[in-house]
C-alpha cells in the first residue's frame, strides 16, 4: 500500500518536472506581463515620469474616437472579410472536391500558396501593386474598366478595401483546406440518397454541406475573427500607418503607436489593450458556444 | 468521395472558378519573380517580362542592405526557437497527457485561457522587462518569449493521446526511467508530430513582426520582415533590391511547404476535429 | 553512435548560438562615433563630409553614419524608454520634434554650452527650439527656407514662358492660372501633395505671419491666416491641380516620375530633385506665392531643418562633442571649406554664419532653369521668413490637421468651420484633454 502510494507521488512529480520548463517560461513571458500591466494601467506616462490617475486611461478611451473608429473597423474586418472568405474557401473546397481528380493536386497546391507568406510579405507586395501609378491600375485603365486611377491606398473607402482584398488573398487558401478536411469526411451516401430523392446540388449544398460542416466552418471563423481583433502587419506596412488620416487604423495599430510613438504613454496603451483582450474573451465564448451547442447535436 | 456530375456546362464553370482562384492566387509569386530582374520604374509598373537587372538587385540587397546578415538573423533565430520550443512543449504535453492529475488539469486549463490574449496586450510589460534586464536589442528577446507556445503543447498533448499507455507500462516494468522513456521510446515514434510543431514553430518565428519590431533597435539585429518594413520606409523605394529580399524571406517557407505537405498541413490545422 | 553523435553537435551548436544571442546587436566600441539621420542625399551626405573633414586630423575614430529614414523616431523613443539601450552616440532631430523631447526627456542630451560651443555663430531662429533655460543641447544645421519648385518644360509645353515667372514674387491667385494652364495642356497637376502630412499647409500658413497656438501654447486654429490657407488648398484640390499620394516614399516617387510639375517645399529638396540628373535644366524655384489679405504676409516661408544631438547615454559622448565641436560649430578654413562643399552638393544650407560667405552661396548652380544661382535666392528668402512658434504640442496638432484636412478634401467634411472642429477635437482626445 505504502510502496504504491509513493510510487504514485513518484511518477506525480515527474509530471511536474516534465511540465516545469514551460510553466518557467510561462510565469515569466506570459504571467508576468499580465501582472504587471496592472501597475501600468493606473497611471498616466509623459518622458519618462509617470503618474497615477487611477481609471482616468478608461475615462479617455470613452471619449476617445480615434480609438473607437480602430475598434470600429475591426469589426468593420470582421462582419465584412471573414464572412467573404469564409464563403469563398467554402465554395472552392466544394469545387475542387467535386472536380476532376487529376488536377486536384497542384490546384489545392497553387490556391494554398498564399498562405506560406509572411503578413509583411503580402503588406509589402500588395502596397507596391495597388499604387496610384502601379501595377494594378494600370492593368484596369487599359482595360478601360476605370478612367482615372483608384486611389486604393489614398482614398479612405478604397484603403479598407484594400485591406480586406490583402486579407482575403492571403487567408483564403488556408481556409480552403480546412474545409476540404471536413469535406472528405461526408459519407457521399448522404448525397447520394438526397439525389435520389431529387434534391438538386444548390440545395444540397445548403442543405447537407453546410450543416455537416459547421463545426469546420465555426472553427475558421473563431480563428479568423480572433486574428482580425490582432490586426497589426497590414495597416501598419501596407496602408503606412493607419492611413489614410486613420482610415484603416485598427486597435493593435494605435496600441502600439500610444506605446511606441508620439506620446509613449504606456498607461494608455495598457488600458486600451484590457479593452483588445475583454472583446476578444467575449467573441471566444460566444464562438465556443455556438460550437459546443452544435456539437451536442 | 465527388459525386459524380454530367452537367458539363457547371464543370466548365467550376473550372474555370478554380483557375482563376490559381491565376489570383499565384500571379504575385510570379511578378515577384520578375520583379527581381527589373529596375524600380518597370516593377512598379508592373512589367511582366524578365529584365537584365537581377545581378543589380542583388547586388544592392547584399551590399546596400545587408540581406545575408538579415537572412541569418532570421534563420538563426528561427532553428534556435524550433530547437528549444521541440524540447520544451514536448516534454510539456508529454508531462500533461501521460501523468493526469487534477491540479495540472487545471493549470492547463489556465493555459488554454491565455490563448485568447491578444499579442499586444502583452509587448509593453515585456519591453519594459527586457529593457530593465539589458536585454533590448539582442537576439535573446525574440526567442526567449517565443520558446513556450500553448497551441503546441495543445496539439502535441492531442497527438500523444494516441500514444499507447501499454508500451509505456512495459517499459517501466522493464526497469526504464521515466526520462528515458519519454527520450528513447515515445519520441522517436511521434517524429511526424515533431515535424508539425517544427514547422509550426518555424513559420511562426520566421515570419514574427511586432514583437522583434519593438525589440530590435539597431540595424545589425535586424530580421528580414523588419528589413523589408524599413525598406518600404526610405527616402526612395529600391523595388528590385525589395523583391529580391521578398523572395528570399518566402524561399525557406515554400521549401518546407513543398518537401512536406503533409506535416506542413497538420502544423497549421492542429487538431480540427 | 552516430545518432548521438549528431545530437551532441547540434546541442553544442545551439547552445554556441545561444549564448551569443544574448549580446546587444550594437556594440559599443571605443573610437567608434554612430550617428543617426536619415536622407541619404542629404543629411547623410553632408555628416559624411564632415567626418572627412575629422578624419584628416583623426584618422583613427570610425564615425558610422546610419539611415534610419522613417523608423527613427520609434527607435529614438524606445531606446530613452529603456534608458539609453541602443540609442547612437549623436542623432538628427527636426527642429518642431525637439522641443517635446526636451520637455519630456529633460536629462537625455547633452548640453553642448556648457561643453563650449560658442552660439553666437549660429542663426539665432534656430538656438531657440534647442535652448532650455541656461542649456542648450544641439548644433544646428539646415535651414528649411521655402520655396516654389517648378517644372519649366511643362510650363512650355503648357504655352507659357517661364521667364514671365522666374524670380518673380508672385500671389496664389497667379499660381492658379499657372495651375490650371499647364494642367490643360499637360494633364499634369501643378503640385504633388503628400495628403496625410500638412507641411505644404504649414508653409503656407507660416508665411502669413500666423501661428497655431496662442502665446499661453493654447490651440487656436481659428486664425484668419489659418482659414484662408485651408481655402486655398481646397481650391488647388477642386481645380486639379494636387497630385494626393500617401506617405513621403511616395510623394519622393511622385515627383521624380514626372506625376506633377512642380511642388511647395524647401531648399533641401535640391538633392533629392538632383538624383534624377534627366531633370537637368529643367527645374526653376521662384518664391513661396503671398497669401493674399493677411497683413504680415510675406513671400518666404520656412519647413523643417534640423540640429544634431548628443545623447548623455552615449559612451563615447567625449569623442561625439568633440567632432561636432570641431567641424561644424568652429570657424576653420577646412571647415568653411567643408559648409561650401555640402552646399553646392546637397543643397544644405547651413546656419553657421561665418560660412554664409563661401563661394557656392552665390554661384550659379547649372543644374537650374538659366543656371539660377537657386542658394543665392534662398538666402536672401531666408531673411524674411516669419518665426513660426512650434510648442512641445506641435505633433498632435499637425496630425489632428492633416487628418482633418484629408476629410476635407474628400467630401467627409462639408466646410472650413468642420474641419476646423475636427481637427480640435482630434487634437483634445489625443492629449488626453
Amino acid at each position: 500500500m505504502e510502496k504504491r502510494g509513493t510510487y504514485q507521488q513518484y511518477l506525480n512529480r515527474f509530471g511536474w518536472k516534465c511540465v516545469a520548463p514551460s510553466m518557467v517560461l510561462f510565469c515569466v513571458f506570459m504571467l508576468y506581463p499580465i501582472l504587471s500591466s496592472l501597475y501600468y494601467v493606473t497611471r498616466r506616462w509623459k518622458g519618462m515620469t509617470n503618474t497615477f490617475i487611477g481609471l482616468g486611461n478608461f475615462v479617455r478611451m470613452a471619449h476617445d474616437q480615434v480609438f473607437q473608429a480602430a475598434i470600429g473597423h475591426n469589426f468593420l474586418f470582421m462582419f465584412i472579410q471573414v464572412p467573404l472568405m469564409i464563403f469563398l474557401a467554402l465554395i472552392l473546397a466544394v469545387l475542387l472536391n467535386q472536380g476532376i481528380r487529376h488536377f486536384r493536386g497542384p490546384i489545392r497546391l497553387a490556391i494554398f500558396l498564399p498562405s506560406v507568406t509572411s503578413l509583411v510579405v503580402v503588406s509589402v507586395l500588395f502596397r507596391v501593386l495597388l499604387q496610384a501609378n502601379g501595377m494594378l491600375n494600370n492593368v484596369l485603365l487599359g482595360a478601360h474598366l476605370i478612367s482615372t486611377p483608384i486611389g486604393w491606398l489614398n482614398d479612405s473607402g478604397w484603403a479598407k478595401v484594400t485591406i480586406i482584398l490583402a486579407m482575403t488573398w492571403r487567408w483564403t487558401g488556408y481556409n480552403m483546406v480546412f474545409f476540404l478536411v471536413g469535406l472528405q469526411s461526408i459519407d457521399t451516401e448522404i448525397y447520394e440518397a438526397a439525389e435520389v430523392d431529387g434534391a438538386s446540388k444548390v440545395r444540397q449544398f445548403f442543405n447537407i454541406t453546410i450543416p455537416l460542416l459547421v463545426p469546420v466552418i465555426l472553427f475558421s471563423a473563431v480563428t479568423s475573427t480572433s486574428g482580425t481583433m490582432q490586426l497589426f502587419d497590414e495597416p501598419n506596412i501596407l496602408t503606412w500607418q493607419g492611413g489614410p488620416a486613420n482610415a484603416t487604423m485598427t486597435a493593435a495599430l494605435y496600441i502600439y503607436r500610444q506605446a511606441f510613438f508620439v506620446n509613449a504613454d504606456f498607461g494608455y496603451a495598457t488600458a486600451m489593450s484590457y479593452i483588445v483582450v475583454l472583446i476578444s474573451g467575449i467573441f471566444a465564448v460566444v464562438q465556443m458556444r455556438l460550437l459546443g451547442d452544435r456539437r451536442s447535436k | 468521395m465527388s459525386v459524380v456530375r454530367n452537367w458539363s456546362g457547371g464543370r466548365v464553370v467550376s473550372l474555370l472558378v478554380l483557375l482563376l482562384a490559381v491565376v489570383v492566387s499565384v500571379f504575385p509569386f510570379l511578378w515577384m519573380l520578375v520583379g527581381m530582374t527589373l529596375n524600380p520604374n518597370d516593377v512598379l509598373r508592373g512589367i511582366l517580362t524578365p529584365g537584365k537587372e537581377f545581378v543589380s538587385n542583388w547586388e544592392k540587397a547584399t551590399r546596400n542592405y545587408n540581406l545575408l546578415l538579415f537572412f541569418w538573423n532570421s534563420i538563426k533565430i528561427a532553428l534556435l526557437t524550433v530547437f528549444f520550443g521541440l524540447i520544451v512543449n514536448s516534454i510539456a504535453a508529454y508531462g500533461f497527457e501521460k501523468y493526469p492529475s487534477k491540479a495540472r488539469d487545471r493549470v492547463f486549463g489556465i493555459l488554454l485561457l491565455t490563448l485568447i490574449i491578444p499579442q499586444i496586450a502583452i509587448v509593453i510589460p515585456m519591453f519594459r522587462m527586457f529593457a530593465f534586464f539589458k536585454l533590448l536589442d539582442t537576439h535573446a528577446a525574440i526567442i526567449l518569449p517565443s520558446i513556450m507556445s500553448v497551441f503546441i503543447i495543445f496539439f502535441m498533448r492531442q497527438n500523444f493521446k494516441m500514444f499507447p499507455t501499454e508500451i509505456m507500462e512495459a517499459a517501466r516494468v522493464d526497469g526504464a526511467g521515466e526520462f528515458y522513456t519519454f527520450l528513447r521510446i515515445v519520441s522517436p515514434s511521434m517524429q511526424a508530430t515533431y515535424a508539425s510543431g517544427a514547422i509550426y514553430l518555424f513559420i511562426g518565428q520566421w515570419n514574427s513582426y511586432l514583437w522583434p519590431l519593438i525589440t530590435i533597435l539597431t540595424d545589425a539585429g535586424k530580421t528580414l520582415p523588419i528589413a523589408m518594413a524599413s525598406m518600404m520606409n526610405a527616402y526612395t523605394i529600391e523595388y528590385g533590391a525589395l523583391m529580391v529580399i521578398v523572395c528570399i524571406s518566402v524561399l525557406p517557407v515554400l521549401v518546407l511547404f513543398l518537401s512536406m505537405q503533409k506535416q506542413f498541413v497538420a502544423g497549421l490545422l492542429g487538431s480540427v476535429k | 553512435m552516430r545518432k548521438g553523435l549528431t545530437l551532441a553537435l547540434a546541442l553544442l551548436a545551439a547552445l554556441a548560438l545561444t549564448v551569443g544571442t544574448f549580446t546587444s546587436c550594437g556594440k559599443a566600441m571605443t573610437n567608434k562615433v554612430t550617428v543617426w539621420c536619415w536622407d541619404p542625399n542629404f543629411n547623410v551626405y553632408s555628416m559624411k563630409q564632415a567626418a572627412a573633414v575629422y578624419n584628416k586630423a583623426h584618422p583613427n575614430v570610425n564615425i558610422e553614419i546610419v539611415d534610419m529614414a522613417q523608423d527613427i523616431e520609434a527607435k529614438i523613443i524606445s531606446g530613452l524608454q529603456a534608458n539609453g539601450a541602443g540609442l547612437p552616440d549623436i542623432a538628427l532631430f527636426q527642429d518642431f520634434r525637439i522641443e517635446q523631447f526636451l520637455h519630456d526627456y529633460p536629462k537625455a542630451f547633452v548640453d553642448l554650452k556648457a561643453a563650449g560651443v560658442d552660439y553666437t555663430k549660429f542663426a539665432p531662429y534656430k538656438v531657440g527650439p534647442m535652448t532650455v533655460g541656461n542649456s542648450i543641447y544641439g548644433i544646428p544645421f539646415d535651414t528649411g527656407s521655402t520655396g516654389l519648385w517648378l517644372r519649366t518644360d511643362y510650363i512650355k509645353q503648357a504655352g507659357l514662358n517661364p521667364d514671365d515667372y522666374y524670380g518673380k514674387n508672385l500671389k496664389w491667385a497667379d499660381i492658379i492660372k499657372l495651375g490650371v494652364a499647364v494642367k490643360a495642356k499637360t494633364g499634369k497637376p501643378l503640385l504633388a501633395y503628400q495628403s496625410d502630412n500638412f507641411d505644404m499647409l504649414r508653409i503656407v500658413v507660416q508665411s502669413t505671419g500666423g501661428q497655431f497656438f496662442n502665446p499661453d501654447g493654447s490651440l487656436n486654429l481659428r486664425s484668419d491666416a489659418f482659414k484662408k490657407s485651408l481655402a486655398l488648398f481646397k481650391e488647388l484640390n477642386d481645380k486639379g491641380l494636387l497630385y494626393q499620394v500617401v506617405g513621403w516614399s511616395d510623394w519622393i516617387n511622385a515627383i521624380n516620375s514626372d506625376q506633377s510639375a512642380g511642388f511647395l517645399n524647401a531648399i533641401w529638396m535640391v538633392g533629392s530633385v538632383k538624383s534624377r540628373p534627366e531633370n537637368k535644366g529643367k527645374y526653376m524655384v521662384i518664391p513661396t506665392p503671398l497669401i493674399e489679405g493677411v497683413s504680415g504676409a510675406a513671400n518666404a516661408s520656412n519647413n523643417g531643418g534640423s540640429s544634431w544631438y548628443v545623447f548623455s547615454s552615449s559612451p563615447n559622448k567625449a569623442r561625439a562633442v568633440d567632432f561636432l565641436k570641431s567641424v561644424w560649430a568652429t570657424s576653420t578654413p577646412d571647415n568653411l571649406a567643408f559648409y561650401n562643399t555640402i552646399l553646392k552638393g546637397a543643397g544644405a544650407m547651413g546656419t553657421y554664419l561665418p560660412s554664409q560667405s563661401g563661394s557656392n552661396y552665390t554661384a550659379a548652380d547649372d543644374f537650374f532653369y538659366k543656371s539660377q544661382p537657386v542658394y543665392k535666392d534662398f538666402a536672401a528668402w531666408m531673411t524674411n521668413v516669419p518665426v513660426l512658434k512650434y510648442t512641445p504640442n506641435y505633433v498632435p496638432m499637425r496630425d489632428a490637421v492633416a487628418h482633418a484636412t484629408l476629410n476635407y478634401f474628400q467630401g467627409k467634411l462639408k466646410s472650413i468651420d468642420d474641419t476646423i472642429t475636427a481637427a480640435e477635437a482630434e487634437y483634445k482626445q489625443v492629449m488626453g484633454q
